[in-house]
């Protein structure tokens, strides 16, 4: 067994007795003598400590508040305590468990109850440790929204399948062919890379759902797996913001000879959304008309324009100046499709000034 | 009244050793850290005694209770148990004429003999 516990006690006697226990068991370890010591302790090395053995009865600040202090800092409440107590204190030790203490232990040790206990406690730690670690990870590949469905409780049902109204957000770069035709492959994934780190931190900052990149091709859908009640509103604040940022990346390739524009439609609509592909290789997805209408409308739009369908701008007419477009005809769709250019986002009636 | 505790329970000792898989050099190094660290608890709560101080005692006591009962020294425990209590009452009225800092460190003199005791007999090896 590994890991680093720390042992809080107001008798030296009992910490060293303890800290013996634990160190029989393989287990590096720490002392406090009463609960404030403890608190400094937690929160200084809080990513070092697996295990905290906390007496009951203590001065300064007894096991009670030390154990309250710890639970309401986000970053110690995630490290397990188990209680040490004396058999007389089995009231306040039922008041620990409710706020949150592992489990606990009573004086004098027994030793296989305690080894027990310690090893079922870690082992609780560390697969905690590993799963938080895997969703870590993950969200680096995935969009976070999607890394904590696959992890959470009810991510399974989602997973499966439902409908839902989202709106879509297809982002692309008008003179990409062309450019990826003449310009060499580390220049070429350069200014990938300038493009996605920009068009990442705005789909974050509004809560969208990258769906897939592929090349200059983007992706984004608001309102899943998170609900989202302002999700049109979302996704042309998201539009507005990229093209904002997009300027001055432009410029910088204009000056090296690449003559790049940003063009972006959304559509609103109901889509399938769930587990797409087979085992092995699933990616989290949408079907639906919707998504083909925003695609297709991103076809159409020209270098900075952000071109919304009219159901999608019904939704959010009195946020944003917008302009006329003559209506698309679009691949696949029998009728043309009326649609506006987004100009700005209006300012917030609300707010002063 | 209280029955009177056994002022050394050695098997409570006894228990500590076969915990720590028979290392009795352990026990005797823990008993030792009691001497020497016990002292210091029964000097404060002397200190309290003397100023009448009853919130000030709360705490040596709950520690020296705590400390004796683990190293076995039961009739020390218990006194300082019924300190604790009567500190934490807010009044030191209440533990009449058979428990005080006389009888206590009384009760040390005698826990701290025995134990001494039981190190050199070498008891429990």
């Amino acid at each position: 067994m590994s890991g680093r516990a720390l042992v809080v006690d107001d008798s030296v006697v009992n910490r060293r007795l303890l800290v013996r226990h634990l160190e029989g068991l393989g287990l590096s370890t720490l002392e406090a003598g009463n609960g404030r010591e403890a608190l400094d302790v937690v929160r200084e090395q809080s990513g070092t400590i697996d295990l905290v053995l906390l007496d009951v009865e203590m001065p300064e600040l007894d096991g009670y508040d030390t154990l309250a202090a710890m639970k309401g800092d986000d970053a110690t409440k995630a490290i397990p305590v188990l209680m040490v107590s004396g058999v007389e204190e089995i009231d306040s030790v039922v008041r620990c468990l409710e706020l949150g203490a592992r489990d606990y232990l009573t004086k004098p040790i027994q030793p296989r109850i305690f080894e027990a206990r310690v090893t079922a406690t870690l082992a609780a730690k560390q697969l905690r440790d590993t799963i938080e670690r895997q969703k870590r990870e993950l969200s680096r590949f995935l969009s976070p929204q999607i890394a904590s469905l696959v992890s959470s409780d009810d991510g399974e049902q989602l997973l499966a399948g439902h409908r839902r109204q989202i709106t879509v957000a297809f982002c692309d770069l008008r003179g990409f062919t062309t450019f990826a035709e003449g310009a060499d492959p580390e220049e070429l994934l350069g200014v990938l890379g300038e493009y996605h780190r920009m068009i990442g931190e705005a789909i974050i900052e509004h809560g969208g759902t990258l769906e897939h990149f592929a090349g200059d091709g983007v992706m984004v859908f608001f309102n899943d797996p998170v609900p989202q009640d302002d999700h049109v509103e979302r996704a042309v604040r998201m539009a507005v913001a990229m093209r904002e940022r997009f300027a001055p990346l432009s410029d910088g390739w204009r000056k090296r000879g690449y003559e790049l524009g940003f063009g972006v439609g959304v559509a609103v609509g109901y889509a399938t959304l769930g587990r797409i592909g087979f085992e092995g290789r699933y990616d989290y997805g949408a079907i639906g008309n919707v998504v083909i209408m925003a695609s297709r409308i991103s076809g159409k739009a020209e270098a900075d324009q952000i071109l919304l369908s009219q159901r999608a701008h019904a939704m959010v007419e009195d946020l944003f100046d917008v302009e006329p477009v003559p209506e698309l005809t679009l691949k696949g769709m029998s009728r043309p499709v009326p649609a506006v250019n987004v100009l700005a986002a209006r300012p917030d009636p609300l707010s002063p000034g | 009244m209280l029955e009177p505790e056994a002022i050394l329970d050695t098997s409570v000792l006894g228990e500590l050793s076969r915990a720590v898989g028979g290392d009795r050099a352990f026990v005797v190094d823990l008993v030792e850290t009691f001497l020497a660290d016990g002292i210091t608890q029964l000097a404060a709560i002397e200190g309290a005694f003397a100023a009448g101080d009853a919130a000030a005692i709360v705490a040596p006591a709950h520690t020296l209770k705590s400390s004796s009962a683990t190293v076995g020294a039961m009739q020390l425990a218990g006194m300082a148990r019924a300190v604790e209590t009567a500190g934490r009452s807010g009044s030191l009225d209440g533990l009449g004429p058979a428990i005080d800092a006389t009888s206590l460190r009384t009760a040390w003199i005698q826990a701290a003999d025995a134990l001494r005791g039981w190190i050199e007999t070498g008891e429990g090896s």
